[in-house]
Order: C-alpha cells, then structure tokens, then sequence
C-alpha cells in the first residue's frame, strides 16, 4: 500500500460517524489510571501538604484540573483530523527543539538537571510536548518517503529527526527521555518496514560511539545513578538512599499492601518525590501486589487499544502515529516502574498519566485524542 | 503484532520483579521498614554532683550549646547557603569559608544527611539568638549537651578534675560497662575516682520516627537514673582559705621566693582530709574550653617552675628534718636509744673518722650545748644527735655512740623499715591523684640504680655518710606532703597509720547516705610510750624550740619543722632548701594535722607560721 495515493476526502458520504467508533475502552483504561494517580498523589502528598483541599495549591486538586483539561483537549484533538497534525509536524517540531534550546538557558534547574519552564505558577516541561512532535514528524515523514524505511538513506534521515530531540534531552541530562526517543524511533521504523541489515548497522556504530558518549557526555550524577544501581548498599546514605528505600518500601507492601496512606515509607519520608518519579513505590508499598497488578492490566488495556488503533489505521501515517504513541507510553511506563524496582537507574521519567505533573498528563491525553482521531476515521482512509 | 509481544515481555519482566519483591522477600523488607521507622534514643543521665563535708556544692551541672549544621536540610541554591554561612559567621564566629568547606567535605563523604558539630561552645545569648535564627536558616540546629561548670574556683581543680569526652582508648576499655561514644567521662580527681557514682544510669526511649529523625511516637521510655552525689571531707572555706594563705606566703624578703608550695589538713584520727592545697593551681573549667583557652592552657602545660598541673601535695621532695620523727621512733622501739639519751653537742662540726680514715665532719646547724636529751634533739632539731641515732658514732671519735644497726648498711635498712611502717616510699592511697611513691634509700637500692657502665664501683657503695644523712632526711630520701602529714597523724594518734581520703560519703538523689568511707589504717610497729616520747619533743619544738613560730595563744600544739637542703652546692657553699612544718593538736588529745610545704624556704621561719595561721583558722572554726 502506498501512503501517496490516500486522498482526504471522506468517501462514506453523509454524515460523520466518528463517535460510534470512538475507543470507549481506551478512555477507560486512561481514566482508570488517572484516577490509581489521585489516589497516589493524595497519600504520596499527605505528609507535605497541610493546606485546603480545594485549592491549587493541592497537587491532588491540581492534578484532577490538569486531568479535566487533559480529557478535554483529548475530545477536541479526537474531533480534528490526525493529518492536520501531521502537516504541521515540521512547525510543531521546530518550535518544541527551540523551546529545548531556550530552555537551556532559561529554565528551571532541580537536581542537577534543567527539565521545565516556569510559566506562572504552571510548570511546563517542553520536552513531554517534543515527543510528541517527533513521532508527528518521524510518522510525516515516512508516509511522504513511499511510507517505509526500507532506503538506507530514508533511515539516516529519520534518525537524524530523532537525534536532536534526543541529544538535547540527553544533555540537560535526561538519560531516560532520551531512550524514550531512541525507542519510539525503533518503534516507527520497524514497522516501518527497516531491513535488518540497515538496523544492524546503525547499531552497530551505536555500540562504537557508546562508550565516548559514556565518558564525555554522560553527567557524573548519571554515571552514579547507575553504579548505585548496580550495589545499591555500597553508599546507603548517598545516592543509593532513594533506591533502597524505594525498594523497601515496594517490598514491605507485600501482596495487598498496607492500605493507601498507611505506608510508613511513604507518610515518613522516607520516599523522595513520592507523587513524582517515585509514585510507583507509594503504590507498592500501600496497595501491594494486587494493587500493581490491576494498575499493571490498566497499562496493557490502554496500550494493546492503542496497538489495535495503529492496525486498523487508515493509512501509513496513522499507523506509524499509533506505533510511536503506544511505545512511548510502554517506555516511559516500564522505565519508570523498572527505576522504582531498581531494574533501571534513577532518571525522571514520569509513569505516564498516574504521575504528578500537567506537561505530561495533557501531552499524554493529547496523544490518546490522537489515537481516538486515528481509530475514528480509519474508515475514511481506508485505501480502496 | 510484534508490539503486542513487547507489551507483554515488558510488562512480565517487571511483574516477575515485583513478585520476587513483594511475594517472595516481602518479610525481609516489612523487617527493614520497620526498622527504618523505630529508634532507640538513649537519654544521658544527669551526673552527681559534688559537694564538701557541709553540703557546699563545688560543681554544677549546665547545658553545653553547640551549633549543628546538616547539609542535606541546607537549601540547594549556593547562594543562599552562603547567605546562611555568613549568618553564622556573624551569630557565632565560625568563618562563613571554613563552614562552606565543612559542608562540601560532608557532602562529598556522603555524609550529607549527618549533623556536623561546630566544635565552638556558645554563650547562653548566642544560642537563644541562634535558636531564634534557625527559623530561617534550614539545616542549622542548636544543640545542647550535659556538660560541668566547676564553680569553687582554683583551689579545687586539683582535688575534683574535669568532665571530658572519652578518648578512643577509654571507649574500647568502657563499652563493656555500657558506655555510648558521646557520654562524657570523669577525667582525673574526684570526678574520675568516684566515676561509677556520679554517673548514674542512662535511660532510653524506643519512638518511632521520619526520615528526617522527627519523632512521630514514643513507644516506650525508660527514665534516666541521676547520678549520687559524692560528699567530701574537704572543708571548701577552709581549703580556700589555706590556699591562698600558701599564696599570700610564698614571697620571703630574706630567703628565696617560693614556686610551689602545700598544705594538708587532715584528720588525725580518721584520715580523712580537710583541706588538700597545692599552688600555683589553675581553673579545671579551662579543660571543657580549650578552643577559646588552648593559650592560657598551653601557658599552664609549659610553666616548668610553677608546673601549675602538678598536684604539689602528692608530689614528693626531700622530707629533711621533718623525717627526724621516723629515726626517733626506730632508735626508740629497737632499744638503740631512750628518751633519756643524751650527747653533749659543745661545737656546731663533729669530726668523724670514718671507713679507711676518712674524715667526716658531722654538721650541725648550731652548737646545741651539753645534755641535749631525745625531747631537746627534737625540739631543737638537732643533725648530730639524729646523726648519732642512725648511722652511731664510730669509737674513736666523740661519744662513741651505737648506730640502728651493728653497720652501717644494716643501720639504713632497719631505719628503712621504719620509714615504710610509717607510710614512705610507697603511695598513700589517697582517692584521687596520681600519687609520687617518694624514696626511702636502701644499700641494695644504690647497688641497683648505679648499675650501669657509667657508674664508678665507688657509687654504688653504701658509705657511712648515706645512712647519717638518711636519719635526718636528706640525701636521696623524698616524700610528699601527704605523707609526712599521714606519718604525723599515726604520731599523734597512737600508731594508726590512717589511708587519706577526699571522699566522705556517697549520697543519693533523695539525700539518703548510701555509702560512708570508714577509716582505714595499718598499725605502725612502735610502742606507744615510744611514740609518746616523740610527742613531747615536738610540744618542746613548737612552744620553745625550732617551731616555735608555728604556735598560736591558747592552742596546745605539737609540731617538727624541717628544712631539706637540695639540688647543687652554690658558690658560697650553701643549698637551695624545702621548708616543712608538719604539726598536730591538741596535744592531749590529737585531733587536727597540719602539714605546710614551700619548695624554697626555711621551716622554721617559713613553714611554721603559715601552719600557725592554719591551725588558728582551725581552733576559731573547729575547736574541738
């Protein structure tokens, strides 16, 4: 099939029928987690926050607008053409690498690392948006290249998309996010059809260039990281503390858990950014077992409705769209549970719609209203 | 689809995590919650305190406030570290570059979440006005700890010693008895003698805690044992008042200025101690403030005339003719001599013709005249007639006379033994100090120390001369001026050589005694009338011969002046000498000891009248 030949025209006549097709089940699955994420944020902030509970100033209040939000720009980007979006990756994706640019300069720096913007008393964290405006483009772009990755110059190209975000997000640093890219990447261009021979290449030289970037550009807090990593016990108070005692925390839950703000790891203190980086550990420890695992179902419901919207895409696009949405929530949701069952080393990737944070829940429930966009109209651009 | 696989592969990767985790070592970690949550703090008892024979307290218990900082509180922003640093730069003196150093260096370490201690004591004001500051300055605490304020001034330092942090070596050697690293330990004097009860018992509180060591809930609590208190015998007016007496007394417009001088009152029928003196002294809170004093400290720690550390009371010198008591007593109770004894002493030089025709000449400080019987020799205190009891007067010369033994050698080991019977040559076992043993000579002791290659064979022969001069305490004979006034009580009391103490009684939180120190003695082998005999020719010394000046209206008191050449002959021919007077009343029925030393002085003329004043202070506030 050929993305070339796919016209906008809508070709059932009549009225649009999107909403019947509209994915019921994803917007459950997302509602679901965002509300494991307020439950969280609720006992992870307990012990910090003493104030009303109406008031934006609490972050389960704050979280629960960012969500309303969230949803609705989800219904309006549903109700928009995903092509739309993706004629205008270029721009989007020029003006998410100048806000990281800027953001080298301006932005808000917090343990070592310069992640967010402080716009009004709203964070805004450019490079959950950059994500999205890379897999735009990576997704424009291969639909517009005969739509695969089978040109060993149509590879280079779409990694040399990728490489800004990712090197820029590498340096402020931000290891995780940076893997993120390099995974969505992979993702796209796998299904894009690579040739195997091309992917061995590019890995290769992967593999050549690693330890210079090892030695030259990786920060000294992450080469820590990710020694701690490796014997978290050798500094118990340094940089292993928050390994450890997310670890204890996630262990002493057992399998139901201690009920939700009853963890004494987490109403202690003992958990650094509890609501944030850390929440899986809060859940660990006062849901237990059971409780990951319905969160553990959540993820796979949202993330096998999001696999089924890139199958029934109507075109290249919208497949590729889908492939690089569901690889960047599985990323940054297994990243982040691995980092808090210390599988992975500390880095501050969110889990995606469950953690504290407006950047990533309405960036993400925007990527959701684009699968729903995609699933919507997988009819209309159905090649005849 | 391959994406549905890695859905699934990832996702059971991490359940598989979680189970091993939460399912399989979920005990494990449920235990090391729980112990991250629970905390066992110990609670520092309060320590006894220490108070004089009439309750008088000598040392209070205060709050040390030092200022602690913990980096990982600190804000993360430089600047506004420094802007605390400089905070405390101006509430505290510490330089705002030397905290900055200390932060990094704990961070650095990994100790970032470990309070440092600003090793700088704060005045009362600096720490309310620090507390009141910490409101702004995250990560910067004050800290109290129990510390000791010795407030009865100099004249007790010697006696109580100081609180101070242990050493590593006093841990290892504590830990067993349940000591934690952070408890202040005695250290020297009363305060390290009668340790174990003014310690009292720690208590400790089990709570359960944040990551931040804020208590959430005290689980249980065990109470704190305060320390008891340790009564002591010593009269605190009157040890203030002997030692600035000693002070006042050192200066002499016709002898040499004394550099250090002591005092001893004892009891003479119990042993226990009134007042204990030593000058020049210096104030034991100097020991908890070494970081503003270490000058004033090392000043005192070099001062090698004064050697104000030195307690002068256990520290030994020649004894001089106060030792004449102990050649009495031997003469006496081995038959060589009776009271009744009597040389005549026409001319101030006896010439002796010694071993191989040697010449001695026997000097005496004046020509005492015909007829000088025991009770004149000791009043008047005569060398020749001391000379005659131990070493004899070989035939030949002036009233040939039968020495202690059938030679001379044998003559100094029996009036060696008397000198032990009588407490020298070995420590008192006083409570507190660290006591010098002083030396009682013997034949076999200069065989000994003059063994060496450098060492002439002439040396280590044991001449005529060794045992004259060691019958009137002089040559290499040393004692301290506690034990010549522990000698003096077992005169004055009949034979009972009395162990001194400091301490009385050990009384506890509620005022209840719980421990007295009953008198502890050894009997000295001479018979009473013997020591009766000694008695009256120390009356003699104080109301009409050499001690005369140590007598006060009213007073019956009995005593033996002493004054002990030492060091190198100067060009004139003359020695640097000790003055002693050691002294007792009332007469009939001893009750008081009274023993006064100067290193540099004449007994008669130095020591005698500040024991007089001594012993008047004494009948106006304790006649008995």
């Amino acid at each position: 099939m050929s993305a070339r030949s796919i016209s906008f025209r809508q070709t059932s006549g009549g009225r649009f029928r999107g909403w019947d097709r509209f994915d019921y089940l994803l917007v459950l699955a997302a509602l679901g987690l965002v509300t494991f994420g307020l439950l969280l944020i609720y006992s992870g902030s307990a012990r910090a926050y003493t104030g009303p509970t109406i008031s934006f100033a609490n972050p389960v209040t704050k979280q629960a607008a960012f969500a309303i939000i969230g949803i609705g720009m989800m219904l309006l980007v549903s109700k928009l053409d995903y092509h739309y979006l993706t004629h205008l990756a270029w721009a989007l994706y020029i003006g998410s690498l100048l806000s990281l640019v800027a953001l080298m300069f301006l932005g808000h720096s917090a343990g070592g690392s310069t992640r967010w913007f402080n716009v009004g008393p709203v964070q805004l964290q450019p490079s959950e948006f950059a994500k999205l405006a890379t897999i735009l483009l990576l997704a424009n772009y291969f639909s517009e290249h005969g739509g695969d990755a089978k040109d060993f110059r149509t590879l280079l190209i779409s990694l040399a998309i990728v490489a800004p975000s990712a090197l820029l997000v590498f340096f402020q640093p931000d290891l995780g996010t940076a893997i993120v890219f390099l995974a969505m990447w992979l993702g796209v261009v796998l299904v894009a059809g690579v040739s195997r021979s091309h992917l061995v290449v590019v890995g290769a030289v992967g593999l050549v260039v690693l330890p210079f970037a090892w030695t030259f550009a990786v920060a000294d807090y992450q080469v820590e990281r990710i020694s701690i990593l490796v014997d978290p016990q050798q500094d118990p108070l340094g940089a292993g503390y928050n390994v450890n005692q997310a670890k204890i925390a996630i262990g002493s839950g057992g399998t139901f858990g201690k009920g939700l703000t009853n963890g004494e790891q987490t109403q202690r203190g003992y958990l650094k950014v509890p609501t944030k980086d850390f929440i899986f550990s809060v859940l660990g420890e006062e849901m237990g077992f059971a409780g990951a695992m319905a969160l553990f179902g959540l993820f796979i419901l949202l993330l096998m409705r999001g696999i089924r919207a890139a199958q029934i895409a109507g075109d290249t696009a919208g497949q590729l769209v889908a492939v690089g949405i569901v690889v960047l929530i599985l990323m940054q949701a297994f990243i982040n549970i691995a980092v808090n069952l210390s599988l992975f080393p500390v880095t501050g990737i969110p889990l995606p719609l469950v953690s504290q944070g407006g950047s990533s829940l309405v960036s993400i429930f925007v990527s959701l209203g684009i699968l729903q966009s995609i699933i919507m109209r997988h009819r209309a651009y159905r090649q005849t | 689809m391959a994406l549905r696989i890695a859905v699934i592969v990832l996702f059971a990767v991490l359940t598989g995590q979680l189970a091993r985790m939460q399912l399989l070592e979920g005990d494990a970690y449920a235990q090391k919650s729980r112990e991250n949550n629970l905390t066992v703090k110990e609670i520092l008892p309060s320590r006894g305190i220490i108070v004089d024979r009439k309750g008088v307290p000598l040392v209070e218990n205060v709050g040390v406030y030092t200022a602690t900082i913990t980096p990982v509180f600190l804000p993360d922003n430089d600047a506004a570290r420094y802007a605390i640093y400089q905070r405390l730069e101006s509430l505290i003196g510490v330089p705002a570059l030397e905290l900055q150093t200390r932060v990094k260096d704990a961070e650095k370490g990994g100790r970032a979440d470990i309070e440092i201690l600003l090793d700088k004591q704060l005045t009362k004001e600096q720490a309310i006005s620090l507390e009141e500051a910490t409101t702004d300055m995250p990560g910067v605490a004050v800290s109290i700890k129990p510390g000791r304020s010795y407030i009865a001034g100099n004249a007790f330092s010697q006696i109580l010693g100081y609180v101070g942090p242990q050493t590593a070596k006093e841990y290892a050697a504590l830990k067993g008895d349940g000591y934690s690293l952070n408890e202040s330990i005695g250290k020297l004097g009363v305060e390290a003698r009668y340790e174990s009860y003014l310690r009292g018992a720690k208590g400790a509180t089990a709570a359960e805690q944040d990551a931040q060591g804020n208590l959430i809930r005290a689980l249980k609590t065990r109470d704190p044992l305060a320390g008891n208190t340790v009564k002591l015998s010593i009269d605190s007016e009157l040890q203030n008042y002997v030692t600035d007496l000693l002070a006042d007394s050192m200066a002499d417009p016709n002898y040499a200025t004394a550099t250090k001088a002591a005092a001893v009152v004892m009891d003479a029928k119990t042993g226990q101690l009134l007042a204990l003196a030593s000058v020049p002294n210096y104030d034991n809170n100097i020991f908890n403030q070494l970081d503003t004093r270490g000058a004033e400290y090392n000043a005192l720690a070099n001062d090698q005339v004064g050697r104000p550390l030195t307690n002068q009371a256990i520290s030994s010198s020649a004894p001089g003719s106060t030792f004449k008591i102990v050649t009495a007593a031997a003469g006496l109770q081995e038959g060589t001599i009776t009271p009744q004894t009597s040389r005549d002493i026409p001319s101030a030089v006896l010439e002796i013709k010694g071993e191989n025709g040697v010449i001695y000449p026997l000097v005496d400080w004046k020509a005492h005249g015909p007829g000088i019987d025991l009770t004149a020799a000791i009043a008047y205190s005569s060398n020749i007639y001391f000379f005659a009891v131990a070493c004899g007067i070989p035939a030949g010369s002036f009233q040939p006379q039968r020495g202690l033994g059938k030679d001379v050698e044998s003559s100094a080991v029996i009036l060696g033994y008397y000198a032990r019977a009588f407490g020298f040559g070995a420590p008192t076992g006083l409570d507190i100090g660290d006591e010098e043993p002083g030396l009682i000579p013997s034949p076999e002791w200069l065989k000994r120390v003059k063994a060496g290659p450098e060492f002439n064979p002439e040396d280590r022969e044991w001449y005529y001369a060794n045992t004259c001069f060691m019958g009137i305490g002089q040559g290499d004979v040393t004692a301290t001026p506690l034990q010549i006034a522990r000698m003096t009580a077992a005169v004055a009391n009949g034979g009972k050589l009395l162990t001194p103490r400091v301490a009385q009684s050990i009384v506890d939180a509620s005022g209840k005694t719980i421990k007295e120190f009953k008198p502890e003695f050894k009997t000295v082998p001479v018979d009473a009338a013997n020591l009766a005999a000694i008695r009256a020719g120390m009356r003699g010394s104080v109301q009409y011969g050499a001690g005369k000046r140590a007598a006060v209206p009213g007073m019956d008191i009995a005593g033996k002046t002493g004054t002990a050449e030492f060091g190198p002959q100067r060009p004139d021919g003359s020695y640097a000498q000790h003055a002693w007077f050691t002294g007792f009343y009332p007469f009939d029925d001893p009750q008081y000891v009274v023993t006064v030393y100067f290193d540099l002085g004449v007994g008669g003329d130095k020591a005698a009248p500040t024991a007089s004043k001594i012993f008047a202070w004494m009948q106006k506030n304790y006649t008995p």
